[in-house]
């Protein structure tokens, strides 16, 4: 095959990509020299929507910034805001959103599972574990009322309980994961098609994952101890026992492929199942929320004056949401990072030497998730603009400079 | 010669391959229905009707045929013609249902090889006459495909031929030749041994020869869209997927041909009208059950390869495999280890 | 050499598939005719899976409860409440609702509740069955 480059365009729309990104690709022969990608195809202004209605009608928006992440955006909206309007969230409820959060990460890992068996054309796979994760999309519709949108909390607790009567079944799913758990690690770690298409392929060094800031089980696949869970605990995670999960657990050092990265979210499927069965044994009594009336919290948060960050740990990494409150109707700002933010660039140093065959599985090893990211996108006089680095400095400054004045 | 007697042979010819051509297709996409039903199963899931490829053929026969704005018209849509005539040409050498092949004592082993190219090659062309970089990137790994398998798969073949050399010194290559006598007969259980690997490699060359998991490449929906189909619509993709049908049909009747030819009237000793009725039955169950060994099991197994994995596959253990299983079948006929099974 | 999933397909293959063969287990050729078909009581649809209890399905309107104090309004996130200010009561738009519930929380009277109803889909986002009031 000739030495000559060619370019090839994969997106927005391509098979490989489940949400819309444009990739270009230099290529030569099978192997990627080149690679850029573009995003913003599906930018979705709810940064604005939501600093058009009040914090309680922002909650279920904010669980749908992300379908797959909907207890992370909310938790998060919820900490950013009890922060900034100094409300206390009771213990039970605490325990409760722990519980959800965990049965989302199970939701969210299976799903993941499937989508990276499908790129490497695994068909089979795909099918077994998204008839596996049914089972935790069952748990998830008992508990909170629906299968994906799980509308569990509020500005200062959560809005359904979680009794006794329900720890049978949830008992139940929990144990169907752990007898799951062994032939899922059987399929993934010891097939022999799927260790050739993932072993040594899309490598992020430790170096690369920390120098690019990468999230998530991307970044713990790499070696970088990193979990929200843990380095800033949140929710009941402070009373738990958990761990960092990194590969090195199963194959002695973390090498920061496809492989690794598999390897974690299935550790980590495990260890949300364990979690679970922590709050569970754990659970204390006590308020579901401090304010009971919707009506009442809302006037509360009408009066409150604050700014707060929530942090929470995303199937995906790192969630970051900042609220500001002056004492309106609606927060003054509503500021949203989702974890795949930090994840793309990481795409560069991992797609970069391997072959066009590689492209999707690699691209979605990092679990992306475009519509979440997609945040600002100017469009003046139908131009597009991408805001770089010096251009938003420049932006700030002036503005620094205006509001001195 | 006579006129009348040229005449009659002619429309027997025709007659013979418009017949070939309908059973073909027919058996090809009613096996792709079969096919689909059984991976469903597999897989947990209901999948669709087995009559769904007819329905899909009929929707794409009826649908608009696109032809891309950078294409090469004339070759673009010839493609798809030379793909599905060679496929139905390869089943007119071959012996189905029972039957001597239409075209007996014409053509043989090797012709049966290079017209098996010929599909893939149309498909090359078309991909790079569509003009698209997935299509060409799809066009360049079905070549590189192609030259993968063609190494086991030549020497396997060379070793059944050789060996039946041995036996009857005239036509070895020819499939009549094979057809009427089977190649287990010939060795001794060295041999058998060498026959099972050779077996096992052509199964293997199976899902290569017509881009099926995990040596679909050339396809691979999820990298680059379709590959080599990604700008066919319409009649043309119709076409296509007829050819990918037939040559199904054409890899069954082949291995078949090869290492069961038995007919179960001879074994059962049913003579009379009954007879190919029961051959055409069994036939049909052989080839089914041949297909789904090499494809519909090996397809829901496995994860798709990358193209050097593909030809690391193909010319490092399956080239070994053949190559042993021709040592073995050479060492068989050396008669000082030859140990007689009275077939 | 190991290929981990094929006991596991081999066993699948004689049992039954996991799908739920809801509504039918081919699709029809036309779905109209089935939906007809199933109204007049010719076919039978396969049931979906039941919902469990407290599950957030359309939402139902207790007319008569309603004060029309318009507190449901304000937490709705997707403005699928409309006040009607001359009968003091409200209409709501299914095809707006995110079947959130937070209105059935907040109003005083206990008016709103959610049913177990989900099969909402038509062609017409304005059609009766998508509008309570
Ligand atoms: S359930 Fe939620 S979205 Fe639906 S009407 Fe009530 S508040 Fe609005
Ligand atoms: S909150 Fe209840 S009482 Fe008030 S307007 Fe809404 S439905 Fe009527």
């Amino acid at each position: 095959m000739s030495k000559m480059s060619y370019s090839i365009p994969i997106g927005p729309i391509h098979p490989a990509l489940k949400e819309p990104v444009m990739f270009e690709f230099e290529i030569e022969g099978e192997r990627i020299v080149g690679v850029d990608f573009k995003v913003g195809h599906v930018h979705r202004g709810i940064e604005w929507i939501g600093t058009q209605k009040n914090p309680l009608q922002i909650l279920p928006i904010a669980e749908r910034i992300c379908g797959i992440c909907n207890i992370s955006h909310p938790i998060a909206f919820c900490m950013a805001t009890e922060e900034a309007a100094g409300i206390e969230v009771p213990e039970r409820a605490q325990y409760i959103r722990t519980i959800t959060a965990e049965l989302e990460r199970i939701h969210s890992h299976m799903l993941w599972a499937g989508v990276a068996a499908h790129e490497i054309g695994f068909d089979s796979v795909l099918y077994l574990t998204w008839r596996v994760r049914e089972k935790v999309l069952d748990l998830i519709e008992y508990l909170t009322g629906n299968r994906i949108t799980k509308a569990m909390f509020t500005v200062g607790g959560v809005r359904r309980d979680i009794t006794e009567e329900q720890y049978p079944k949830i008992r139940e799913a929990l144990n169907y994961y752990k007898e799951m758990f062994n032939k899922l690690k059987h399929v993934f770690l010891d097939d022999k098609t799927v260790r050739m298409r993932s072993r040594n392929c899309g490598v992020l060094t430790k170096k690369e994952a920390l120098e690019l800031c990468a999230v998530g089980p991307t970044a713990r696949a790499s070696g970088v101890k990193k979990d929200v869970r843990v380095d800033h605990a949140y929710a009941a995670y402070g009373d738990l026992d958990i761990k960092t999960v990194t590969p090195d657990a199963v194959t002695g050092e973390a090498k920061g492929d496809v492989y690794d990265r598999i390897i974690v979210r299935l550790l980590e499927v495990a260890q949300s199942v364990d979690i679970i069965e922590q709050c569970i044994d754990n659970m204390p009594s006590g308020d579901l929320v401090t304010e009971p009336k919707p009506a009442k919290l809302l006037a509360l948060l009408r009066k409150a004056v604050g700014e707060g960050v929530g942090r929470a740990e995303a199937p995906r990494g790192e969630v970051i949401h900042y609220v500001k409150l002056t004492g309106e109707e609606h927060p003054y700002t509503w500021k949203v990072r989702a974890p795949t933010y930090n994840n793309l660039m990481p795409w560069i140093p991992m797609l970069m030497g391997e072959q066009i065959a590689d492209i999707p599985i690699v691209a979605a090893s990092t679990d992306p998730c475009m519509s979440c990211t997609n945040r600002v996108t100017v469009v003046k006089k139908g131009r597009v603009d991408i805001l770089d680095h010096e251009h938003l400095h420049k932006l700030s400054v002036e503005k620094t400079r205006r509001l001195m004045q | 010669m006579s006129l009348v007697e040229t005449m009659e042979i002619v429309l027997w010819a025709i007659l013979g391959t418009i017949g070939v051509a309908v059973f073909g297709i027919f058996v090809g996409l009613l096996y792709k229905g079969i096919d689909r039903k059984l991976v469903a199963h597999m897989q947990a899931r209901y999948g669709p009707p087995i009559r769904q490829p007819f329905w899909d053929m009929v929707k794409l026969f009826v649908k608009e045929t696109v032809v891309p704005e950078h294409a090469t018209p004339w070759l673009f849509n010839l493609a798809p013609i030379i793909a599905l005539a060679a496929s139905i040409a390869t089943l007119l050498y071959l012996p189905i249902g029972g039957f001597q092949p239409i075209l007996s004592g014409e053509g043989d082993l090797i012709l049966v090889l290079y017209l098996l190219i010929i599909p893939s090659l149309a498909m090359v062309i078309g991909g790079f006459a569509s003009g698209s970089p997935y299509a060409t990137v799809g066009a360049q790994r079905e070549m590189v495909l192609m030259m993968s398998y063609e190494f086991p798969l030549a020497i396997t073949i060379i070793t059944i031929a050789w060996q039946l050399k041995n036996t009857f010194a005239d036509h070895p290559f020819s499939l009549a030749t094979i057809f009427s006598q089977p190649v287990w007969g010939t060795v001794g259980i060295v041999g058998l041994l060498g026959f099972i690997l050779l077996l096992l490699v052509l199964l293997l060359v199976t899902p290569g020869e017509i881009s099926k998991m995990p040596f679909d490449a050339p396809e691979a929906e999820t990298e680059i869209a379709g590959g080599l189909l990604v700008e066919y619509s319409g009649r043309n993709l119709g076409l296509f997927y007829l050819a990918d049908a037939v040559k199904t049909v054409v890899m069954g009747s082949l291995i078949v041909a090869i290492f069961f030819p038995y007919n179960l009237s001879t074994i059962l000793g049913i003579g009379g009208i009954m007879a190919p009725v029961v051959d055409v039955v069994f036939y049909f169950i052989k080839l089914l059950l041949v297909i789904l060994f090499a494809v519909s099991l090996v397809r829901v197994a496995v994860a798709r390869l990358k193209i050097d994995q593909i030809v690391y596959t193909y010319w490092i253990p399956l080239t070994l495999m053949s190559l042993i299983g021709l040592l073995l079948i050479m060492f068989d006929s050396t008669s000082l280890f030859h140990i007689s099974l009275g077939w | 050499m190991r290929f981990s999933m094929i006991p596991e397909l081999l066993k699948q293959l004689f049992k039954r598939p996991f799908t739920n063969l809801f509504p039918a287990k081919y699709a029809p050729s036309s779905p109209n005719k089935f939906m007809e078909a199933v109204k007049k009581g010719e076919v039978r649809i396969n049931p979906p899976v039941e919902t469990p209890p407290g599950f957030r399905g359309k939402i139902t309107y207790d007319r008569d409860k309603c004060i029309g104090c318009q507190l449901c309004i304000k937490v709705c996130p997707t403005n699928a409440i409309e006040f009607i200010p001359e009968k003091k009561k409200i209409r709501i738009y299914v095809n707006r609702c995110t079947f959130c519930a937070q209105c059935n929380e907040i109003c005083p009277v206990n008016a709103l509740s959610m049913s177990n109803e989900f099969l909402l889909a038509t062609t017409d986002r304005f059609s009766k069955e998508l509008i309570v009031e």
